[in-house]
Formats: C-alpha cells, sequence, structure tokens
C-alpha cells in the first residue's frame, strides 16, 4: 500500500542530521520502512549533508597529527579484510504478527505478545519511556470510536500500523504518518469495521482540553 | 568554498577512485579519498559535539567502513560524500547512546552497507546543480540548514537559540528544503 500521509520537510531534515531525539526517530524509521517517497525524500536530505561535509573548508589542525592517522589507518588496511560484496539486505519481514524492526527496543517483536493496558471502552493502550525521556505510545482503538479531543505541547509523529482513522486533516490509514506539531488540535474518530492500532512518539506533553480528556491525562502520565 | 563545477568534477572522481578500490583494493585511491575526506568528517564530528579524539576514531571508523564495503559501491545511489556522511553521523548516534548507556539502535538497516534501496536514486550529475541550490539559500535558511545539519540541533533549540518561534523554524526549513528538492535544472 503507497502511504498517502508524509513526513514534514521539517522532520525529514531533523532524521537526516540526526537532531531528532531516539523516540521521534523509531517512528520516522518505522515510516520510512513502507514509503518509498519519504525514503527518496531522506536520500535527498543526507545528500545534502554529504555536500555540506564536503565544502567546509578543511583547516587541518596540523599535519603531524593528519600523518600519524594516516599511519594508523595504512596499518588497518593491512589488518582488514579485502573488500568484500555485502550480502543482499534483509527484506522487512511479511509475517504478519511482526512489528516493524525500529519499534523492537521498546515494544518487542510480536503484536500477539503486546501487554495492552485498559485506558476505556474499546480502547487499550501501552506506554514506554525512550531512552531521552520522551514518550512512545501505542493505542489499539475499537472500530468506531471518538479518541480524546487534544493537542500538542511539541512534536507529535504518529504512525498507522493497522486500520485507519479520520480526522481535520483526512483519512489516515495502516503506513500513513501524522506529523503534527503544536498548533494543531484534532480529535481522530477510527474507520467503522476494523480496529486501529497506531504508534505515536511525543516529545512534550499532550494538552488535553476537555474534562473526559483531563480524566485520562493521569492515566497517560503525559 | 568550492564551487559548482569542481564539486561535480570531484564526485565522478571520488567514483572512479572508488572503482579502483572496490576492483584491485587500490589503496593510492583509497589514501586520496582518505586525505580529502578524514580532516572534512572530523570537523564535522566535532561541530555536532564530539572531543577531538572520539572524533578522529570515529571519521577514521567511517573511511575503515568504505574501504571495507567498496566492493558494494554504486555510483547511482549515493555519492561518496553522502555515504561518508550517513556513517559518520550513525557512528556517533550510536557512540552518543552506548556513552549513556541507551540500549536502543537508530533502527534502520545495517548502515555500513550502501544504499541497496532499488527505489531510492542519486544522479551525480546533478551533484553541481544541487550545490549551486545550497548556495542560493536566503541568509536564514541556510543558517537554519547549518545549525540542523553541523550542530545537530533540535529545531526547539533552534527556535531557543534564535529567539524565533517553533513554527518559523519549521517553516523556513521547510522551504529551504523544497527549494533544495525542486527538479535540478528548473530556475538555475
Amino acid at each position: 500500500m503507497t502511504p498517502r500521509h508524509h513526513l514534514d520537510s521539517s522532520t525529514i531534515i531533523g532524521h537526516a542530521s540526526g537532531a531528532l531525539s531516539p523516540e521521534l526517530s523509531a517512528i520516522v524509521a518505522t515510516h520510512l520502512e513502507g514509503c518509498a517517497e519519504c525514503r527518496q525524500a531522506m536520500s535527498h536530505a543526507e545528500r545534502v549533508g554529504g555536500l555540506l561535509v564536503d565544502q567546509q573548508q578543511s583547516a587541518t589542525g596540523g599535519m603531524s597529527r593528519h600523518d600519524r592517522l594516516r599511519d594508523a589507518m595504512l596499518k588497518r588496511l593491512e589488518q582488514a579484510a579485502a573488500p568484500v560484496r555485502p550480502a543482499e539486505p534483509v527484506e522487512p519481514s511479511r509475517d504478519p504478527d511482526r512489528l516493524p524492526a525500529p519499534l523492537h527496543p521498546y515494544f518487542g517483536s510480536s503484536y500477539r505478545a503486546l501487554k495492552w493496558r485498559w485506558m476505556g471502552p474499546g480502547m487499550r493502550y501501552i506506554r514506554t519511556t525512550g531512552p531521552s525521556g520522551g514518550t512512545l505510545l501505542m493505542l489499539k482503538i475499537a472500530a468506531g470510536k471518538h479518541m480524546p479531543m487534544h493537542s500538542h505541547g511539541g512534536t507529535e509523529i504518529t504512525q498507522i500500523l493497522r486500520g485507519a482513522y479520520d480526522d481535520d486533516l483526512g483519512h489516515f490509514a495502516a503506513g500513513d504518518v501524522a506529523d503534527l506539531d503544536s498548533e494543531v488540535t484534532h480529535q481522530p474518530v477510527t474507520s467503522a469495521g476494523v480496529e486501529c492500532i497506531c504508534v505515536a512518539a511525543l516529545d512534550a506533553p499532550l494538552r488535553f482540553p476537555g474534562w473526559f480528556a483531563r480524566k485520562l491525562q493521569p492515566i497517560f502520565g503525559i | 568554498m568550492s564551487t559548482a563545477s569542481s564539486t561535480h568534477n570531484d564526485a565522478a572522481a571520488w567514483s572512479v577512485e572508488m572503482s579502483a578500490i572496490a576492483q584491485r583494493q587500490d589503496r593510492d585511491s583509497f589514501m586520496r579519498i582518505y586525505d580529502h575526506f578524514m580532516p572534512r568528517l572530523c570537523l564535522y564530528l566535532r561541530g555536532v559535539g564530539a572531543v577531538e579524539s572520539v572524533a578522529e576514531e570515529l571519521a577514521q571508523e567511517a573511511l575503515l567502513r568504505l574501504w571495507q564495503n567498496a566492493a558494494g559501491y554504486d555510483p547511482a545511489k549515493s555519492a561518496v560524500s553522502t555515504w561518508l556522511f550517513r556513517i559518520a553521523r550513525n557512528l556517533h548516534i550510536d557512540h552518543g547512546r552506548r556513552r549513556d548507556n541507551q540500549a536502543a539502535s537508530r533502527g534502520e538497516l545495517d548502515d555500513s552497507s550502501w544504499c541497496t534501496d532499488a527505489e531510492v536514486t542519486e544522479d551525480q550529475v546533478d551533484q553541481a546543480g544541487l550545490q549551486r541550490r545550497i548556495d542560493e539559500l536566503s541568509a536564514v535558511q541556510a543558517r537554519l540548514i547549518r545549525m540542523s545539519y553541523f550542530e545537530a540541533k533540535s529545531h526547539q533549540e533552534i527556535a531557543g537559540e534564535l529567539d524565533m518561534p517553533l513554527g518559523t523554524v519549521k517553516s523556513h526549513l521547510r522551504r529551504a528544503f523544497e527549494r533544495l528538492q525542486q527538479e535540478l535544472g528548473e530556475g538555475a
């Protein structure tokens, strides 16, 4: 399936330059697995990085230092094995139970083994804190449910893994990413007939305006 | 600063050196790449926060991987500069996470192999055009792009440092990237 909602250009630059938190990067990498268009954009952003590195003035910090490193490199070439053709890359698994690889450090590798927690009728969640303190949240919402209305204190990137939902921004189906910033307030409604599983990274607490949502906030702890 | 045409010639020349490394393990070819990129990679790594000894260690490692993986190099897939940038960046991120005892990896394909994505290509002939587009960015766009790449600053950090709303930082970066992505040759 070809995704119809893509990463924001500023997110592409952030990921290419290594400036995104590991939590946001995990969601970006999950989206890239299934999106050739964003992979092409990422490749372009990395190419910009390569050119910027290339065009720097190289103020060499003393030739003796360079010579010493150069000698060390020549020694390493002696010891290194001859260049080999790398093995073909491993295709992303087609096992329907397998979570995308970038999520494994946070959620394990199997949908079936996920330990969902109750959040409300037809709503389950798993929350984990990433290495830099950002939140990763996986949600499983039954078909036809209204999610609480919320906006974001910072950046939220959500990848839809299964099912679909609609909000003011459009229809989001499996493979799509919703890359939102603090200006957006939205209330997703999951599509009829199939539950929706999505995974989000947040680099700041969500702001829930409604009383119901405020009750949910302590459950999330975000 | 390189001119557009020398960048184009460089990119093609590095591909020739890479073929020599791949076909006959030509050390002279490798050392020409080394002499050009080693100081630049060190500068880049210092910029994103590595202390000098770490920057040197990571730059050496990136170049050694270039040697070891030369056989898989396809100039239609990526320029040597792109590949070295990618490896140096990932080595730096992994080094930071190891230092902070963070087990989680960046979660990407094994990055010591070349880009093998059949759908992703990088036209070498366009290197000169892209270089020109970088040179033509507005002052504020160029500054934000540099802060992103060379200081690895998050958009929030950039916004704080320049006293600029986050949304403005993002829209400048978005416009800069769209400019850099336009069909090369258009309006050039």
